[in-house]
């Protein structure tokens, strides 16, 4: 973390430079306020004649002086923010630049929404925990340590009272802040629950009014809602209680310098001056504790989120590149040599021996996790196997460079995943360079011409965030297109047509044997009649392939596949 | 810590970036105001409370005036006295400072909570048109975010407006008390604190909102490019995906380095303001003490006053921001509260009907020229099974929708035993009318609360009976708690057939007179599918079903299939005499079975 953060040496060093020249301002103006009083007004070295003159001169130098002190808290600012901001779009940048180095087993095993809270919440909060440490520590600091020094200065007794009452608030704040804390995760929690009943009842609108359970809901809601606001009256009353409390200690400390104050002024040793002086030094030391107990918060919570960040930094790529640059004579040639893989101790494919010849239709059907995904998934190397060998045109897919690889390669997956911009550009991710008629063309292929003309907006009609505004069978049809625009010799198919009906699909599938005759095809499928015409099927069962051939010699052949035959079109 | 500052914290500037400005605040202020009046009687000893503190703040600063005099005067013999009195006001203080804050927590937690429970019975009873037109998002919005922002102002703004004005007044009234020409000089710091946050105040929010917005366009693409991690890494397109995120990234520092040291900025402008009042009183009060128009006990009080002063005047400005943010929420809660409710206007019982349905000339439209139902006429005889078929978009749903009375037809009546459904108790209509939908919904809870959901006061033995006839009895068993399992995040940790399954033990349980499916299972594995397909067979038995069919074997045991056609119905009949016409079903049959293309 830390070398990032030297790059920007020099503004990190001036900044509490700067901020140093702020407090030392602050902590001037009572003792001039104090030379007004007792020398200006009492005149208490001139025998008790007032000095008009000196009064001027000292307010002018005061002003001076608040002049200066504004320059200096400003020009803190200024390289804080520099060295915090560039730290922290050094660190967004390089974290985001790592994990898009990383397979997508090291992101599943971080999680999606996890990667995305470290490069854009947990950033910003390290780069706040650097502002406080160059900026609100150092000024909180100062401010403790030299309101202190400049009362001990005034009168060493006025330390009775900074000893007294130091101890009493930073145990106060310590104790509020430890009793709220957990209060705090038990509202998040309370929260949730509010958010989660809302949120059941809008997307389960239907349900709730066909059982008629309005009131029910209404009932649920209610709980969740007394509780959350429960929690909430909790949190307020502690803090209800703090702020009188610490008031209280503020006021009985000032008190406690006018009385002793009083006594040394009786007994000649201090002036009323000092004693104006030493009532705005305790404000603003005490002042300054309560803040400190925030900054520290602030600096707990930076730490925390630097660790997540610093985990997602130091995550080395488990899969990388190999030396193979990608011509092969052979094109679109995938072979599976006795593989095992699997996520966690147990292999979900075992031992898998198949191959596929270019320009071959494969389709592959199996229960729902019986790990057909999981196997696709090894051709464009999301993983790596865990015994045998998975060969691309001949050659071992970790020998590949991967781009080299994934360039060979084309998936469509099951969840169409699309981007927030037009549709045209979504699908020209296929190939960046392609043209209009390309980009049509695919589309025509895929199905999704006619809906896409029809858009408001045709080919640059926007997706709308997550694909919202368009419907299942429209996206993972744009998804299609996509891919096919790829061009690549082998075309991956992860059941991403399910949600199309049948006759859609069969016209999909004719189009692109039609167009693409040379490209390697493997399609997932959930429905026999997607995959019927396919040159061979493979029958995935248990994690190992149960059978794999024609759909006519299966129906023969393979016990299982008949099963399956029979209960999706026959009468069950 | 949201939402709470210690005294005498630097408040960070945030809240200047939100800018929203709403359409008649007015309105909805007094609209926001008759929630408060309910609770007059806390209101009432908040106003007393804050009164009380006030006053205390003003009187402190005399009582320490009056102290430093005698230090300076050498009256030490009546010091303690004062100090005494002081520390009693101080006491005071403290004690309704308490009660200030206590009040303010419970009247803003009461007035949230009644908000929140307002808006939620609203939202149970709108119209399903309401849920499937506006953005689940949207809708969730502001029931947190703009409850919770509601919340936030009341709890805090108020209460704290409320004491700024007062505390003003009474500091601005004190001054003038002590020396009217020192409390004029005075008001040049305000003068200066309310220029000076005028002027960074709409640069600040300018620099914020655009922030604002590169923050969450910097978000989004962090989220999809990672939700969307194996499409951007099966297409290369790392090093693009990489440099449209740095160019954001470096756009949203140069941004955030000018908004933050602005923010920055406003810190020490305001400790220079008030480090220049602090000279003003210094200076001119000495000048008008060595005239002996005051003495220096006014001094010292002086200094506490500018500052009482000054802090309410910063906050009112920062609190104006935040106020009108939450008028605009609260516009858009009430717009909420303000649609119209479903027509619950039937009254007619459902109970001993046969469970006859007929639609008569039936026509609806979603949107207004949009027509998805044409003429559609169809009588369904009791305990008969009608499969609706056809391409997606051919009104299929609609058809379910109307029945359900989700939606109301244009023209044309539904008629279950000859009674339109329209004078039937929507309640008994739907209570005798259980539907099992394509998205398996489960809510959060228990497996055993989740089947009866449909039927309260289900007893064990009819759980039982009903989880045996839908299949789901073995799979139940084997879950680690049975039927106290609780399911997770809306049925997160089991599997869509699963969730499936128990839905139609839902339905079971439920049962209804009259019986609608929409028996998509396209996720589903075939073993699974086969227990769905067995479930949903003996579930039909004796039942008034319309089925939205996808399969074979359901649409050949129908007694009717109705062939829908962009919204008409094309052909109706038993599944041999339509595949002997050779018309649009046999075309359909064709390639939805044998997968060809004609």
């Amino acid at each position: 973390m830390l070398e990032y953060l030297k790059k920007y040496w020099l503004w990190a060093a001036l900044a509490p430079l700067f901020m140093c020249g702020e407090v030392f301002m602050d902590l001037l103006q009572p003792r001039l306020m104090k030379t007004i009083v007792d020398e200006g007004v009492l005149g208490l070295s001139n025998g008790g004649v007032g000095d008009l003159g000196l009064i001027s001169t000292t307010g002018a130098k005061m002003i001076g002086l608040v002049a200066v002190g504004g320059f200096c808290g400003v020009m803190s600012g200024v390289f804080a923010n520099l060295c915090s901001q560039n730290f922290g779009n050094d660190l967004r940048k390089a974290a985001f630049r790592n994990t898009l180095a990383l397979s997508p087993g090291q992101t599943d095993r971080f999680s999606t929404g996890s990667i995305i809270t470290r490069i854009t919440n947990d950033i910003t909060q390290v780069q706040q925990l650097v502002t406080q440490c160059i900026r609100g520590f150092v000024r909180t600091g100062m401010l403790i340590v030299g309101g202190i020094v400049c009362m001990l200065s005034l009168d060493l007794s006025f330390g009775a009272v900074i000893a007294c009452s130091l101890p009493f608030i930073l145990f106060c704040v310590i104790y509020f802040i430890g009793r709220a804390n957990p209060m705090f995760g038990i509202l998040q929690q309370k929260l949730d629950n509010v958010n989660s009943v809302m949120q059941e009842n809008i997307t389960g609108a239907r349900v709730v009014k066909a059982y008629v359970r309005e009131d029910y809901e209404n009932a649920r809601f209610g709980k969740a809602n007394n509780e959350l606001v429960d929690t909430q009256l909790n949190i307020l009353v502690l803090f209800s209680y703090m702020t009188p409390i610490m008031n209280i200690l503020l006021n009985a400390s000032v008190v406690a310098v006018i009385f002793l104050g009083g006594i040394r002024v009786r007994g000649g040793g201090l002036t009323p001056g000092a004693v104006m002086a030493a009532i705005t030094y305790i404000t603003q030391i005490l002042n300054a504790v309560m803040r400190m107990t925030m900054i520290f918060q602030t600096i707990s919570r930076g730490t925390a989120s630097g660790r997540r960040v610093m985990e997602l930094l130091e995550c080395s790529p488990a899969i990388t590149d190999g030396d193979f640059e990608g011509e092969t004579r052979l094109k679109g040639k995938v072979e599976f040599k006795n593989v095992s893989f699997g996520y966690g101790k147990t292999d979900i494919l075992k031992n898998i021996s198949f191959t596929v010849n270019p320009g071959e239709t494969i389709g592959i059907l199996g229960e729902t996790g019986c790990g057909k995904t999981s196997l696709v998934q090894l051709i464009p190397r999301f993983y790596d196997v865990r015994e045998g060998a998975v060969l691309v045109d001949g050659v071992d897919v970790r020998d590949y460079k991967l781009e080299a690889l994934r360039d060979k390669v084309s998936l469509s997956l099951q969840k169409s995943e699309l981007f927030n911009t037009t549709i045209k550009e979504n699908i020209l991710w296929g190939r960046q360079d392609a043209s209009d008629e390309d980009v049509a063309k695919a589309a025509e292929i895929a199905r999704a011409k006619d809906f896409i003309e029809n858009s408001p907006d045709g080919f640059d009609t926007l997706v709308a965030e997550k694909g919202m505004s368009l419907s299942g069978g429209q996206k993972q049809r744009i998804a299609v297109s996509r891919s096919i625009l790829k061009g690549a010799e082998i075309l991956i198919f992860d059941d991403c047509t399910g949600a199309l009906d049948l006759k859609t699909e069969a016209e999909l599938y004719e189009r692109l044997n039609k167009a693409e005759k040379n490209m390697t095809k493997i399609i997932i499928a959930q429905r026999i009649a997607s995959v019927k015409s396919a040159d061979r099927i493979a029958v995935i069962d248990g994690g190992r392939l149960a059978a794999f051939d024609s759909h006519e010699r299966l129906l023969e052949t393979s016990e299982i596949y008949r099963d399956i035959y029979n209960s999706q079109l026959k009468a069950g | 810590m949201r939402g709470y500052r210690l005294p005498g914290m630097r408040v960070r500037r945030d809240r200047a970036a939100r800018s929203e400005k709403p359409k008649d605040g007015r309105k909805t202020m007094l609209r926001l105001f008759a929630y408060f009046r309910r609770e007059s009687l806390i209101a009432a000893g908040l106003f007393g409370a804050v009164l009380a503190v006030v006053v205390c703040s003003v009187t402190v600063p005399g009582l320490q005036s009056l102290a430093i005099d005698r230090i300076a005067a050498g009256r030490f013999d009546s010091l303690p006295y004062v100090l005494a009195v002081m520390l009693g006001v101080y006491g005071i203080n403290c004690i309704c400072t308490f009660f200030q804050s206590l009040l303010s927590a419970r009247l803003s937690q009461r007035v949230v909570k009644r908000m929140r429970e307002e808006l939620f019975e609203k939202i149970t009873n709108l119209p399903i048109s309401y849920t499937d037109n506006h953005p689940h998002g949207d809708i969730m919005s502001r029931m947190t975010n703009d409850v919770e922002n509601i919340s936030n102002t009341v709890s805090q703004s108020l209460s704290s407006m409320f004491s700024g004005i007062l505390m003003i007044a009474g500091t601005v009234f004190m001054m003038i008390y002590y020396c009217p020409a020192l409390a004029a000089l005075s008001c040049i710091t305000v003068v200066m604190t309310l220029g000076i946050t005028k002027l960074l105040a709409s640069a600040l929010r300018r620099s914020y909102t655009k922030r604002q917005a590169l923050l969450g366009t910097l978000n989004a693409k962090t989220e999809e490019t990672i939700t969307g991690f194996k499409t951007v890494t099966a297409y290369n397109r790392q090093k693009q995906t990489i440099l449209d995120f740095e160019k954001t990234s470096d756009e949203l520092t140069k941004t955030g380095i000018i908004a933050e040291i602005l923010a920055g900025s406003m810190g020490p402008c305001m400790n220079v303001i008030n480090n220049t009042g602090f000279v003003i009183i210094a200076a001119f009060g000495g000048y008008f003490a060595i005239k002996g128009i005051i003495s220096i006990g006014v001094i010292s009080a002086f200094i506490v006053y500018a500052k009482q002063f000054g802090r309410p005047i910063d906050e009112l400005a920062q609190i104006y921001g935040q106020i009108q943010g939450a008028i605009a929420g609260a516009e858009r809660v009430f717009e909420v509260m303000d649609g119209k409710d479903e027509d619950k206007s039937g009254s007619r019982s459902m109970e001993g009907l046969d469970g006859v349905i007929e639609f008569k000339n039936v026509n609806f439209s979603y949107y207004p020229g949009k027509q998805v139902l044409y003429d559609f006429s169809l009588k369904i005889d009791a305990g008969k099974k009608v499969a609706l078929v056809g391409a997606t978009g051919s009104g299929k749903t609609t058809v379910v929708n109307l029945l359900m009375r989700f939606y109301d037809t244009d023209s044309g009546e539904i008629l279950i035993d000859g009674v339109n459904i329209k004078d039937i108790d929507c309640r008994s209509l739907r209570r005798n009318t259980a539907i099992v939908l394509q998205d398996a919904v489960l809510f959060s809870d228990t497996i055993e609360n989740n089947l009866k959901y449909s039927n309260p006061r289900a007893d064990d033995e009819a759980v039982e009976k009903a989880a045996k006839m839908s299949n789901c009895r073995n799979m139940i068993a084997h879950m680690p708690r049975g039927y106290k399992t609780f399911l997770t995040g809306a049925g997160q940790n089991i599997s869509q057939g699963q969730k499936q399954l128990l839905t139609i033990c839902r339905a079971f349980l439920a049962e209804p007179e009259i019986l609608v499916l929409d028996e998509a299972t396209s996720s589903v594995d075939t073993r699974t599918e086969k227990n769905i397909q067995n479930a949903m067979v003996r579930l039909m038995n004796d039942r008034t079903s319309l089925i939205i069919a996808h399969r074979l074997s359901t649409i050949r045991d129908a007694d009717i299939i109705v062939v829908m056609d962009k919204g008409r119905i094309s052909e109706m009949g038993s599944h041999e005499s339509l595949m002997e016409k050779k018309g649009t079903y046999y075309r359909l049959y064709m390639t939805q079975f044998a997968g060809k293309t004609t």
